[in-house]
């Protein structure tokens, strides 16, 4: 990193005494005066409800440890800014964040926003629309979910499970849940649920399983008396692999953020790209399991994009696949196009893929050929049809043809 | 007690109830009533400009580099460039992209219509109004002041001091409080 030039020091403090130190993190004059003034506008919010309470207003001391934390943090990086505020925002919610759980990022709202969007507008809905949350963190991609959809269109109940290996997780997610509900703004329709389980692990690998580890993702719906058909399936889960941590990651991401949230466990034999990748066959799995009819994946790069395409495609019971980048709503410049097998939407990096079949075709608004051979689509309400324990449902995976007749038949039930 | 007071003023408050705790602080003694009328909207403002999307060209600025997890940026700038006529609009007050963005578009919808409507746009629509209303205030706060000014004059001829000059300042403040005591008074008697 370059050293910050001295005339560009002096003339923050000119500005303020707190500035320079903020330069450090954030290296220009422009961004550190942004954070300094978000530091300033959450010490008066602070101080405020303090004072109210009894307590001393005083503001000084706690900015300075703000900004001490911001820059320091006791390693040579400072900590995310989000940490010292508490919150992130993530589309237009505010989401709490803490130490041990990853900050919300500004790429995946942009993709679940649009997904949202897409669906929001679809004529025809199931009565119950299911949304699975593979790797939910702080729970923010149901809640946007939820918002984006409810802000406008009010006539399906929508019913989210948020899964995480990790209980700090799933603690923030149920706080975040109940801080949303408190909000004037939120519409009090549809069941939102967190839920500690495993995705990565198999439920019929025959290893011990310690007592304190989270449930495999099968097992867990089952216990924990979940509905075992979905039919969207949303994840972000970790994609960075190891030698894309210690090189391409931030620093201030590879210092604070969780490990646990960014890089794939590593087994004996694996490359490191496949480490990077090891999240995604298992979550395509646990969607053919649940019969899911759009997933939503987020990836680091294109180049993954188009391996996570490739495996998705390998499944053979997507009617389509698109790549989303980092903005899936703006039209694409045609000039930097790569002719490819797979359509790219929008604009910036690779960021997501996006699987559908079936009805989900419909959901989307893609109204390909397969949609209409499809026939008249009669939504059985769920309840009728699963019931937790069903035997079929954990063999489903092994034979895609067959499973796509016994969808049939259970269509025309 | 004086923290107390916005908890007191409650829409139950009557005149005729005596709340001894009200009486004996100097808090004014006819509380405000709850009145069911509101602040007139704004008055007919011509309407805001839409902007499509199809006008514009967004951009979030953002560092080179991969995105996603690999970094965390705390910057959520929006910049809209408005094709036709190439107006560039910055916004990154907030940390939330979405309201950098509507932010982002309110200003340009702004200048945009100026450009268009000219003086009949909305900004110049409230601009007038706000300096018309500025204009009256200072009227009036002229008026106030001469007014006072022509009283301490009489005041001072008829005490016949000299240096009424030397003691503009402290004669002001006291024509203050004579105006203050006068309030006072006026309330005393009304409770």
């Amino acid at each position: 990193m370059p050293r910050l030039p001295t005339s560009l020091l002096r003339k923050a403090y000119a500005i303020d005494s707190l500035l320079p130190p903020l330069l450090g993190p954030c290296r220009d004059l422009n961004s550190a005066r942004n954070e300094l003034r978000w530091l300033r506008e959450h010490v008066d919010k602070v101080s405020r409800a303090r004072y109210t309470k009894g307590g001393s207003s005083a503001k000084g001391g706690l900015l300075r440890t703000l900004v001490r934390k911001r820059v320091s943090g006791g390693k040579p990086i400072g900590a995310p800014l989000q940490y010292g505020l508490g919150t992130e925002y993530f589309g237009d919610l505010e989401i709490e964040v803490r130490p041990g759980v990853l900050i919300p990022r500004p790429e995946t709202a942009a993709s679940v926003t649009h997904l949202t969007r897409l669906v929001r507008d679809a004529r025809e809905l199931p009565t119950e629309l299911r949304i699975l949350d593979l790797c939910t963190g702080t729970g923010c991609i149901p809640l946007l979910f939820h918002d984006v959809f409810y802000s406008v269109r009010s006539d399906v109940e929508l019913r989210f499970l948020g899964v995480d290996i990790s209980s700090k997780a799933i603690a923030l997610a149920n706080r975040n849940l109940q801080r949303l509900r408190r909000s004037k703004k939120y519409v009090h329709k549809g069941v939102t649920e967190f839920m500690l389980a495993d995705v990565l692990v198999n439920p019929f690998a025959d290893r011990a399983r310690r007592p304190d580890e989270p449930l495999p993702l099968k097992s867990a719906l089952n216990f924990n008396k979940k509905r075992v058909f979905w039919d969207i399936l949303v994840s972000n889960p970790p994609y960075i692999s190891p030698s894309a941590f210690r090189t391409t990651t931030a620093r201030s991401v590879r210092g604070f953020e969780p490990r646990l949230a960014l890089v794939p466990p590593g087994e004996a034999g694996r490359s490191d790209t496949e480490q990077g990748d090891a999240f995604y066959p298992m979550l395509l799995v646990a969607a053919i399991d649940a019969e899911v009819k759009i997933v939503l994946l987020e990836v680091a790069d294109l180049d993954q994009a188009y391996r996570v395409a490739r495996m998705a495609q390998g499944m053979q019971v997507y009617d389509g696949i698109e790549i989303w980048r980092d903005q899936p709503d703006q039209a694409h410049d045609g000039s930097s196009q790569p002719s490819s097998e797979f359509p790219i939407i929008g604009q910036g990096n690779g960021r997501s893929v996006l699987c559908w079949r079936g009805p989900g075709a419909l959901w989307l608004g893609k109204n390909n050929g397969e949609a209409s051979n499809a026939g008249p689509l009669v939504q059985k309400p769920y309840s009728e049809l699963d019931s937790v324990s069903k035997p079929e449902a954990v063999h489903s995976s092994l034979h895609p043809e067959s499973f796509m007749q016994m969808q049939g038949g259970r269509r025309n039930v | 007690m004086q923290r107390l007071v916005p908890l007191l003023r409650l829409p139950s408050l009557r005149r005729s109830a005596p709340i001894l705790g009200l009486r004996q602080s100097n808090i004014h003694p006819c509380p405000r009533l709850f009145t069911a009328s509101c602040r007139p909207a704004a008055k007919n403002l011509p309407p805001r400009r839409v902007i499509h999307d199809s006008e514009i060209e967004e951009n979030f600025l953002k560092g080179s580099g991969p995105g996603g997890q690999k970094i965390n940026k705390t910057s959520s700038a929006v910049q809209l460039k408005h094709l036709a006529t190439g107006i560039v609009v910055k916004y990154q007050d907030t940390r939330s992209r979405s309201l950098n963005r509507k932010n982002a578009r309110m200003i340009l919808g702004e200048k945009l219509e100026e450009l268009e409507k000219g003086e009949e746009s909305r900004v110049r629509v409230k601009a007038r109004e706000k300096s018309r209303k500025k204009a009256s205030s200072t009227k009036k706060k002229r008026r106030k002041y001469r007014g006072l000014e022509g009283a301490k004059d009489e005041v001072a001829d008829e005490e016949g001091l000299e240096g009424v000059e030397e003691s503009a300042g402290t004669s002001e403040s006291e024509a203050k409080d004579l105006a203050k005591d006068g309030t006072a008074g006026k309330a005393g008697g009304a409770g």
